[in-house]
């Protein structure tokens, strides 16, 4: 199925197809990688909408990406809770490792690196998104292991 | 009477009080639901059933049930373990609610971090629409896509119609105009997993446990400095000490306990010396703080104060959405101010205009959202205040590199994601 | 007013007895105190509430300042502004501290300052001082959003009026507000310009300096300008205007709401194609052909002489053209004087609009109330008559069907709305309309032909006519104008610009603009609209030499519009005054009209495979707009409209290069999907359809 019928199926689900808008911008950038201009070009024709208006919606939401990023994602929650727990630590150790600062992406397009705001797994810090699957209490011993699993991947 | 766990308990036989639900009349069903006194656990308290009652079931236009699952407050982490582990507890609920309001379109909102629970909630749909329990009943699960102000019932309304989540004007209340302007009931996920046991007890049998003024079962997450952090699901009214000492095991490593935020991070703290409180609205909202999501985050003597309220700021920066003037300038502004206070350039009168900063904040937001970042910095000042002012004496931090939360960094100091211009504060 | 319909409530402790409904801004205002706003302006939709300046203490209420302008007004309610309630004064001071948190202190190179909502409210509201020592948030600054209009992201206060205006108001979605919080800003899809037919009005929402004309940018400070009201003249709806003129020279448009009318919105021609009265090119002397195609400049004197002699030689045998761009006045000397004077009764007008519609007459506000719209036009309603285009969206906003063709069954209370002057009446009687509206292609068709007519009897001579005159460059620019000029001996032309002459005309007289002239004309509702001269133009009003010529032919004409008007206003206007049509004109009573009516031929659509083709004169086409650099951009670019199930049909897709042909010619042009476009109809702008056929093929 091309984007645009996939995108108006999702929309069917919905009694006002502009509530489409969100999942139909995660699939355009589970399809490029990030969102670039074209991306909202395509969500906007797919939709009766501006790309304007695409681009607005998406540069509200942190998890919509509005510049290229690496092939993974890891990401580090540093709020209260974590910080407490000692996530600056584990922040560090995925800097030493990967040789980036939190926000940047590694020379070879691998890996992005940034930290995040509350993930919600409070109790079990720190907590470690790689790709939007968690890794609990994670340690900063355990920062090797996970980015050898993700370049491996 | 008693009652143990009813969110985290194991599974009886499943969907058994849809069909008792449904023998009810809406009118009836949301008079049992008023007299169970249900309060909302999503954060404001307010009572379950009452919320019902006031769905304007007369108008033309559809009716529609929103679970509110984006739990994003910092320190909050049990409505994802009760999507997680029960999440036919939650849809049972739904059909119970949706039929109380005569609604035939429920949504679940669930913030986009939550991939994993929100395989299993979809999964969980799915083999229960199987089963052919929905009925006429629609379900659909609504992923956000990161932003904690889509928590808010209005901004989560916006953000379920395709917008940018922000915040409506309330009147109207979404009972009257919400989802697509129709009537609509928003309520969080344990509050709509705990109606299943309404129906099973009864709401007279209900409404004589926990407290009398909040009568049930809440999970507290608790997290920070304890020995155990985790979800607990008590009777309301459980003391503070007992949740911190005797369930997650007390505070490790021999240090002290120093502040207990009692709601998740957008409330008030709490010293040492008021632990004893009862976990329940009233009795927290008479120590000037708030029940909140139920999630306490537990601050040991390690952390610096103002450390503690600049990360803080700076997450209630980042999540301002932007529409009102006080949140979207006032979040940032405090931030410049905590940070030349942590970086000692500040003077005594540079934390009297971050308490009127504050005050110049509170109350006068769109939502609540503005006064969240400001109750919990308010009240560090107020009980750590001689900590604040140690920072002006000292010339720096007086934990000199020592504090738990030193050289934290959040999102707002390193960001890529809004690359267009993501202020530096 | 019946209680039932009213409420009453206190505002720092006055009494008023309101319209149920209304909000608490209004109320207060009725009360004759103000509420301070800056997001809320009513006409952008519902009130959002953002900006916290209209914070007041309201009873019954929580026990903190609420948002005034997101409140109705109810009996018993007690109101409390920052007159009467400290909590309110210090809610709004707060508020204003943290606008100026961020606000650049440019003001006084800033173009709004002086009438500057945001500097008035400080001065009324705000803090005296800064408690704010950091670094502002800093922007590019200015950066162009289009060649019109120029935003600095630093002045900017987030009021999201100029956003809610693209989403809610012109629908066209282009302008909005990107990232969250305090890294929120105004923008346009990436360097794509905001290229939409009412973006101007956003300059006139900001309540700062944010967004800014180009044209205006630096002209003038507001204690140099005069607001001079008039109407504009550039199309049949009558937009009322203020134009801001400074040493005689215009320098801006502003809306001057007529709220049956234009709501207070403009079409970006009518707000920025005023430049073209300073174009190079306009015509300032009379002028005498010297070659096919060069004139020479001639004086009033001889210029006259020679008309003179000229019309004595011509007599009755003259035919002429008037454009429907002159005032009633204008028409009506020029009538007086040929058709009195030389019993010259020959003449091309512009299309009349039948009688029969005067029993539909109704306010275009009407559109916004209507159950339903059927919209009976091929050419896009946007382009003829912009507003209209607003009213249409604002009733669809209301919950109003908008119907492109015909209904089967019977809609109470439903509004007709048509580019054709015979369907519309025949259309508005069969379906029993509550309102029709005819969209005529010029500014005062109607007003001239009333003129013409009223002005004397008389019947055409036959033969070839010895003498056209032809009225305006609207008139020049017409093919069938020319292909007449073409069998007449002489030509003379009247004004302004002399490309539109050439090769035309043996004699040009040099004609004022609409921003330069005192008359009235009548928009497309029929209302009576007053034009003033904002500033004086190059040339003497053409009333003043008709006046002069007439007097040689022992004609009567006066050379003063007020005294020609209440002559016209006699004959055939009900003997309205000049002051009536002056500041908010009202719309004369419908008339009934027994005419017989001939049933329209039926709408042709294409046979076979291809589409009818619309070739529409686009609404940034024209003299004017030709002449104004800051429009081109506006101007089409080979694009052809296409409906949604027809581009399907064709596997075309919005942006797609189309090749366009009928019989023999082709055409390459670019795609646009339109939604309200009948299928089976396509269109195309009238340059690029030169040489295509009423049935084109239209594919990838
Ligand atoms: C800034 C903000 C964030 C919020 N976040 C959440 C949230 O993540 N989950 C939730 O259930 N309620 C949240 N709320 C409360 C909701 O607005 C609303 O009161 C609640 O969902 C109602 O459900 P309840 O009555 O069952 O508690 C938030 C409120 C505010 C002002
Ligand atoms: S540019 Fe002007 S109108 Fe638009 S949001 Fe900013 S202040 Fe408001
Ligand atoms: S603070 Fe880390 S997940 Fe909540």
């Amino acid at each position: 199925m091309n984007f645009a019928d996939e995108v108006r199926e999702i929309a069917k689900q919905y009694p006002d197809a502009r509530s489409a808008t969100l999942p139909a911008l995660r699939l355009a950038q589970e399809r490029h990688g990030w969102l670039p201009p074209d991306a909202f070009r395509e969500v906007a024709d797919a939709l009766g909408l501006t790309p304007a208006y695409c681009k607005a919606v998406a540069s509200f939401y942190d998890m919509y990406h509005l510049e290229p990023v690496g092939e993974h994602l890891v990401e580090v929650c540093t709020n209260l809770s974590c910080a407490l727990s000692g996530a600056q630590k584990v922040v560090d150790a995925f800097e030493s490792e990967l040789g980036v600062r939190a926000g940047e992406t590694t020379d070879d397009g691998d890996i992005t690196f940034r930290t995040v705001e509350c993930l919600g797994g409070c109790g079990y810090p720190t907590v470690v998104a790689v790709d939007n699957r968690y890794r609990q209490f994670v340690k900063p011993e355990d920062v090797p292991s996970i980015v050898e699993m993700v370049r491996g991947a | 009477m008693a009652l143990k766990e009813v969110l985290l308990a194991p599974e009886g036989e499943r969907y058994a009080q849809v069909a008792k639900a449904r023998a009810m009349t809406p009118d009836a069903l949301i008079a049992e639901l008023q007299a169970a006194n249900l309060r909302g656990r999503g954060g404001a308290g307010f009572p379950m059933g009452r919320k019902a009652s006031l769905i304007d079931r007369g108008s033309a236009k559809p009716k529609y049930l929103v679970v509110n699952a984006d739990e994003s407050e910092p320190g909050a982490f049990k409505d994802r373990q009760v999507m997680a582990e029960h999440p036919h507890r939650l849809i049972e609920g739904c059909l119970i609610a949706a039929h109380a309001i005569e609604a035939k379109d429920i949504f679940i909102y669930i913030r986009g971090e939550y991939l994993a629970v929100y395989e299993i909630l979809q999964a969980a749909v799915d083999d229960a629409r199987a089963t052919g329990i929905f009925g006429d009943v629609e379900v659909t699960v609504y992923r956000g896509a990161g932003a904690y102000i889509c928590g808010e019932e209005t901004a989560l309304l916006d953000s379920l119609e395709g917008r940018r989540g922000q915040p409506r004007p309330r009147p109207p209340f979404p009972p009257v105009q919400g989802l697509y302007n129709a009537p609509t009931q928003i309520n969080n996920v344990c509050t709509i997993a705990t109606v299943p046991t309404i129906l099973e007890l009864g709401a007279e049998e209900f409404a004589k446990t926990g407290v009398e003024s909040s009568p049930g079962t809440a999970i507290f997450s608790i997290s920070g400095n304890v020995v155990s952090p985790g979800n607990y699901e008590l009777e309301l009214g459980t003391p503070m000490r007992e949740l911190i000492y005797d369930h997650a095991g007390g505070i490790p490593d021999g240090r002290t306990l120093k502040a207990v935020i009692p709601g998740g991070s957008s409330v008030p703290a709490l010293t040492p010396d008021q632990i004893d409180v009862p976990l329940d609205y009233d009795s927290l909202a008479q120590l000037g703080t708030f029940f909140g999501a139920a999630s306490l985050i537990v601050v040991d003597d390690r952390c610096c104060m103002v450390q503690l309220a600049l990360r803080s700021t700076k997450f209630y920066m980042h999540e301002s959405c932007g529409k009102c003037t006080p949140c979207r300038e006032g979040t940032r502004w405090m931030v410049q101010l905590l940070e030349k206070i942590e970086a000692g350039d500040a003077e005594h009168s540079d934390i009297d205009l971050l308490r009127s900063v504050g005050d110049r904040i509170l109350g006068k937001s769109l939502c609540a959202l503005g006064d969240f970042a400001v109750y919990p910095v308010a009240s560090y000042i107020k009980h750590w205040g001689d900590e604040f002012a140690a920072h002006v004496e000292h010339g720096g931090c007086p934990f000199e590199g020592s504090s738990s939360l030193e050289g934290i960094v959040a999102p707002s100091d390193a960001h890529t994601h809004h690359p267009v211009a993501e202020v530096p504060a | 007013m019946s209680a039932a319909e009213t409420v009453t409530l206190t505002v720092d402790g006055v009494e008023v007895t309101v319209p149920k409904g209304i909000g608490l801004v209004e109320a207060a205002l009725q009360a004759g105190i103000e509420i301070p706003v800056f997001c809320y302006e009513p006409r952008l939709g519902p009130p959002v509430g953002a900006c916290r300046m209209c914070l007041c203490e309201v009873a019954p209420g929580p026990p903190k300042p609420q948002a005034a302008c997101t409140l109705t007004a109810a009996d018993g309610m007690v109101v409390k502004t920052a007159k009467t309630s400290a909590m309110a004064a210090e809610a709004q001071n707060a508020t204003l501290e943290f606008i100026l948190v961020n606000h650049p202190l440019d003001c006084p190179v800033c173009d709004k300052g002086g009438e500057c909502p945001l500097q008035d409210l400080t001065f009324r509201y705000g803090p005296g001082n800064t408690r704010m020592e950091f670094q502002k948030r800093t922007f590019e600054k200015p950066i162009p959003i289009s060649p019109t209009i120029a935003l600095d992201r630093e002045r900017c206060i987030l009021c999201y009026r100029c956003t809610r205006f693209s989403e809610s108001v012109a629908e066209d979605g282009q302008l909005v507000a990107v990232n969250r919080g305090a890294s929120s800003m105004i923008a346009t899809f990436e360097d794509e310009p905001y290229r939409a037919p009412f973006s101007g009005n956003v300059v006139e929402l900001c309540p700062v300096g944010a967004l800014t004309s180009t044209q205006y940018r630096f002209e003038a400070r507001p204690w140099e300008i005069q607001q001079v009201p008039t109407v504009c003249g550039l199309c049949p709806v009558g937009c009322n205007i203020s134009a801001t003129t400074r040493e005689g020279k215009v320098k801006r448009i502003l809306s001057r709401n007529h709220p049956e009318v234009d709501e207070g919105w403009l079409c970006d021609k009518g707000r920025f194609a005023y430049s073209h009265l300073r174009a190079d090119d306009r015509i300032e002397d009379p002028l005498r052909k010297v070659s096919a195609h060069r004139f020479e400049p001639l004086s009033w004197g001889d210029a006259l002489d020679e008309v003179e002699l000229l019309l004595r030689w011509a007599g009755s045998s003259i035919v002429t053209a008037l454009s429907g761009g002159e005032t009633v006045e204008q028409a009506y000397g020029l009538a007086k004087l040929l058709r009195e004077g030389l019993g010259a009764h020959a003449a091309v007008m512009p299309e009349p609009v039948p009688d029969a519609l005067d029993a539909f007459r109704a306010p275009l506000s009407a559109i916004r109330d209507a159950p339903a719209v059927v919209v009976l036009c091929d050419e896009p309603v946007v382009e003829r008559a912009p507003v209209v285009d607003l009213w249409i969206r604002a009733a669809r906003r209301n919950g109003a069907r908008v119907l492109t063709e015909i209904p089967e069954e019977r809609i109470d209370g439903v509004v007709l709305i048509s580019d054709d002057a015979d369907r519309c009446a025949w259309f508005a009687r069969d379906l029993g309309a509550a309102a029709a509206y005819y969209l005529p292609r010029t500014p005062n068709g109607r007003g001239v032909v009333d003129a013409w007519s009223a002005a004397s009897e008389g019947e055409p001579v036959d033969g070839e006519p010895k003498l056209m005159i032809v009225s305006r460059d609207l008139a020049a620019a017409d093919p069938s104008v020319r292909a007449l000029a073409e069998r007449a001996e002489k030509v003379i032309g009247i004004g302004m610009f002399e490309a539109s002459f050439r090769g035309l005309a043996d004699l040009v007289l040099p004609a004022t603009s609409y921003l330069e002239r005192d008359g009235t004309t009548v928009n497309l509702e029929g209302r009576l609209q007053r034009q003033r001269r904002t500033v004086v133009g190059p040339c003497p009003d053409e009333l003043a030499w008709i006046a002069k010529l007439a007097e040689r032919f022992g004609v009567a004409v006066s050379p003063y519009a007020s005294t020609t008007f209440e002559e016209v206003a006699g004959r055939c206007y009900g003997g309205i005054s000049f002051a009536d049509v002056s500041d908010q004109a009202s719309l004369p009573a419908r008339a009934e009209s027994a005419a017989e009516l001939a049933p329209p031929p039926s709408t042709r659509v294409a046979e076979g495979p291809g589409l009818r083709l619309v070739a529409y004169t686009p609404l940034f086409s024209g003299a004017a707009v030709e002449r104004t650099p800051e429009l081109a951009f506006l101007r089409p670019d080979g694009e052809i409209e296409l409906a949604a199930d027809d581009a399907r049909a064709r596997g075309i897709a919005n942006g797609d290069a189309v090749t366009v042909r009928s019989n023999g010619t082709s055409r390459a042009l670019r795609a646009r999907i339109v939604r309200d476009l009948a299928p089976g109809v396509t269109r195309i702008p009238r340059d690029d359809a030169e040489g295509l056929h009423e049935t084109v093929e239209v594919s990838k």
